[in-house]
């Protein structure tokens, strides 16, 4: 009955949907005010929420429409998985296994790739090019962003998320891992396609990239994984390397504290070429991270 | 050097920009092929906004001819009715007062720092830059203001009649004016300092979208976008008009010809911009501020050229000798820059495409000059609310 | 540059010249003479093509007027090409001046006059479903003859 309850109501489910829709408007609200605007109001996400799910979902031409009906499902039901594994809200994770972080981390690439698909799926132009974008992006954060995660693993000894967790919550890892951190998180920006890496959807060149043709309810379960991927990455990085979040309070005071970050690059930057997206990780994010884990393996290997 | 023609249909991956896209503020529409994300081809049509007024000044007075040419773009409605009323003067033998000229100029620049700002916010935006977009935007609303304060309006300010202008400046604008360029020039500072010197953004800019002074003078490109190739070409300062002789303008130029320059030299030329509008208000000549027109223009034909924010504007004007014009040939800055576009658009990367777009300040509503109303059922004019929904219905069963 | 410049370039290929106010100088050029006198002023590197301006002396005259407007600082010097109207046509200069392209197709679609050797004859302006051979700045042009779906 717990596992019920922890699955469709909290933490999974229906809260942690409202708590991306939270997020969400943190994030929009606080982008606004650095850009000096009003922004929107504390309902605006759940408000287009409910409007995208009454409206009708256009299944365009030429598309497989199967595909096109199951891929923000399957998008958002990834997204919802990866909240089991991780300590939102401070919780200790509903369910927990040896390995659980690297299934959390491909729960939460699913959603991108099942944006790619969806765009591929399509006959659109723009479609295209956004899937072709969304999944260039994918390849280029994706190994850095996974190295990230996997440095405190390497210290705590273990691949479980709680272990991990528990280790961090005595251990402020952003002192020791720096690098880590700062490609956890800019690799959470690629994730989430926020600029500067919102080249895949770029709306002056490629309307809205591999989700052009998608409305009403798919667009709707698409912003709503992404949301839940933005909690989830937030709490992953928070409990990873400021220190852990071992009750709410400190869950929201971390989380939030990384959003205002995110909101203030988002701001200060310009969009990044595809290419140049590109090359910024290969070049300088794979490889630092890369000297770190490195320095990490070498450093447990001595001590221990 | 060639100005691409067509992308080779058939075996290219064409992506259509236009006519409704985020990229576009107005209508126009743009093929690329591209080849992975690096464009091939490039064409171009336009006319989504035509509106038929060339067509349509043959059937007005001279006057009611002013007031449909100044409704040609909303951004840069002065310089065309200033265009058209210098042109018509010249015809008639007329000449507008100082003080009416000096008024001129001083609308025209106030009107091309709305230009220019608002430019500079799309240009910003095109990067994917809001930062910019949202701030310039927000200082924009200053000087559009300052254009309500005297001509009451904020966009189509009519501030010219034939034989003159209709609002006369008097001490309490003055202080607004000069109050209200403080306060931007100190922006404009902060400006110039973000696009020469904000890595992330030089990242879209510097390098991208080169023309060469060799380029620009063959393609005939006109205003800033020339001026930022090193093309000395500014029409207040080659043929100065209106008061520019008066209060002459130095020239903005840039050698560099990227998107940076063309950033840098619309930028500065912000504050020579604010440089003259003092000087016209240190400066202004006392006296009338219209002289009589004659209702009929004699014969003749005249050409009138004034530098629009985006470049020069070229009016040609015919008369009969009647009370409507024979011809206006109204050809706008944007038509030859954009031939620039589609020259510059190949081997760069789709990407950089509404940049350099943007880089001309393209207008379409300047180029596109005839629309057709269509009406299938032959109705007439006049279409009632239940015809245009019944039609809508129809157009999509 | 001057028109004490641009005379000589054009005295071989223009009929007659006129300066019909200051800082302006008209040259009648015949049809044939038009890519003569284009590339002469190009070669000398007086100016840039500045528009080009189509005109309708009306159905009794029998005429259309072809004007190049070049420009070089206060100076404008414009080619007059004369054009019957049962013969309504000039020789494209775009491959003399490649950005002309645009200018050509205006005068393609608005007047009718042909120029033979453009590359591009697409319309610009005007509406795909425009029926042919209306051409909307002619002087002759009623707004029943763009059709009972133009016609407003």
């Amino acid at each position: 009955m717990s596992a019920v309850f922890a699955l469709v109501i909290f933490p999974g489910g229906v809260f942690i949907l409202l708590a991306g829709m939270l997020y969400e408007w943190v994030d929009r609200k606080l982008v606004a005010r650095f850009q000096n605007r009003v922004g929107p109001r504390w309902f605006q996400p759940l408000a287009d929420t409910v409007k995208l799910l009454a409206k009708e979902e256009v299944v365009p031409d030429g598309v497989n429409a199967q595909l096109f009906v199951v891929l923000p499902v399957i998008a958002l039901a990834g997204a919802l998985t990866a909240v089991l594994y991780v300590p939102v809200f401070g919780l200790a994770p509903s369910f927990s296994f040896s390995g659980d972080l690297i299934v959390t981390i491909y729960m939460l690439s699913l959603l991108t790739l099942c944006m790619g698909l969806a765009g591929a799926n399509t006959l659109n132009r723009f479609s295209l090019l956004g899937a072709t974008r969304t999944l260039t992006q994918l390849f280029s954060y994706e190994a850095p962003f996974l190295l990230a995660l996997l440095g405190p693993a390497i210290v705590a000894g273990s691949w479980r998320i709680s272990t991990i967790a528990d280790y961090a919550a005595g251990h402020w890892l952003i002192l020791t891992q720096p690098i880590g951190f700062a490609v956890a998180l800019i690799g959470l920006m690629g994730k989430l396609e926020l600029p500067p890496f919102d080249a895949p959807e770029a709306e002056t060149e490629i309307v809205a990239g591999a989700l052009t043709e998608y409305s009403g309810r798919g667009l709707a379960l698409f912003h709503l994984g992404k949301g839940v991927e933005l909690v989830v990455g937030l709490t992953l990085v928070a409990a990873f390397y400021l220190g852990g979040v071992t009750n709410p309070l400190w869950f929201a005071v971390k989380t939030l504290a990384l959003l205002v970050g995110l909101a203030g690059v988002q701001t200060l930057l310009t969009r990044l070429r595809i290419d140049q997206t590109v090359g910024l990780w290969w070049r300088y994010g794979a490889l630092l991270v890369l000297v770190q884990f490195l320095a990490l393996i070498l450093w447990e290997g001595v001590i221990a | 050097m060639q100005v691409p023609i067509m992308p080779a249909k058939g075996e290219k991956f064409i992506i259509p920009i236009g006519p409704q896209h985020p990229a576009l503020k107005e209508p126009g529409h743009f093929e690329f092929s591209v080849d992975g994300e690096v464009v091939t081809g490039a064409s171009l049509r336009l006319g989504y906004v035509h509106r038929g007024i060339e067509k349509g000044t043959e059937g007005r007075n001279w006057v009611q001819t002013l007031y449909l040419l100044e409704r040609i773009c909303g951004i840069c409605s002065h310089v065309h009715a200033t265009a058209y009323c210098l042109g018509v003067e010249r015809l008639a033998g007329v000449e507008a007062p100082p003080r009416a000229q000096a008024i001129r100029s001083l609308v025209a620049e106030l009107e091309r720092i709305h230009s220019h700002l608002l430019w500079l916010g799309v240009a910003a935006h095109e990067a994917g830059f809001d930062m910019l977009f949202m701030h310039s935007w927000r200082d924009r609303e200053i000087v559009m203001n300052l254009l309500e304060g005297l001509t009451g309006n904020r966009v189509n300010y009519s501030a010219n009649v034939l034989g003159g202008v209709k609002c006369d400046i008097d001490a309490r604008q003055t202080d607004a004016i000069l109050a209200g360029l403080e306060h931007l020039e100190d922006r404009t500072r902060h400006y110039l300092t973000v696009v020469t010197s904000d890595v992330m953004f030089l990242r879209r800019t510097r390098g991208i979208g080169v023309m060469t002074k060799d380029v620009a003078e063959k393609l005939g490109v006109v205003g800033p976008t020339a001026r930022a190739s090193g093309v000395a070409r500014d029409v207040r300062l080659n043929a100065p008009y209106a008061a520019y002789d008066r209060y002459p303008v130095e020239l903005i130029t840039a050698t560099a010809g990227d998107l940076e320059a063309r950033f840098i030299v619309r930028v500065q030329e912000l504050f020579e911009t604010y440089r003259v509008i003092r000087a016209i208000l240190a400066d202004l000549p006392e006296g009338e501020l219209t002289v009589r027109m004659p209702r009929r223009i004699k014969e003749g034909e005249t050409i009138s050229r004034v530098e629009a924010p985006r470049g020069e504007l070229f009016y040609f004007i015919k008369s009969n000798g009647s009370d409507t014009a024979e011809r206006v040939k109204v050809r706008t800055p944007t038509l030859p820059n954009m031939a620039s576009v589609l020259t510059l658009a190949v081997g760069h990367q789709l990407a950089d495409m509404p940049m350099i777009l943007a880089g001309i300040d393209p207008c379409f509503s300047c180029n596109d000059r005839m629309i057709v109303v269509r009406d299938p059922a032959g109705r007439g004019a006049h279409w009632t609310w239940d015809d245009l929904r019944e039609y809508g219905i129809e157009y999509y069963r | 540059m001057t028109i004490e410049a641009a005379t000589p370039l054009l005295t071989t290929w223009a009929t007659d010249t006129a300066q019909p106010e200051p800082g302006r100088l008209d040259a009648v050029v015949p049809r044939e003479n038009l890519l003569a006198a284009v590339q002469s002023l190009i070669d000398a590197r007086w100016g840039y093509l500045a528009a080009i301006t189509g005109l309708d002396q009306g159905v009794e005259a029998g005429m259309f007027e072809v004007l190049y407007h070049f420009c070089s600082e206060a100076v404008v010097v414009t080619l007059r090409v004369p054009v019957p109207r049962d013969d309504a046509r000039v020789p494209s200069v775009y491959a003399i001046i490649p950005s002309v392209s645009f200018y050509e197709r205006e005068l393609m679609e608005m007047f009718g006059i042909e120029v033979e050797g453009t590359p591009n004859s697409d319309r610009l302006f005007l509406p795909d479903d425009w029926p042919a051979g209306v051409y909307p700045l002619r002087k002759d042009f009623e707004m029943k003859d763009a059709g009972a779906d133009h016609a407003s």
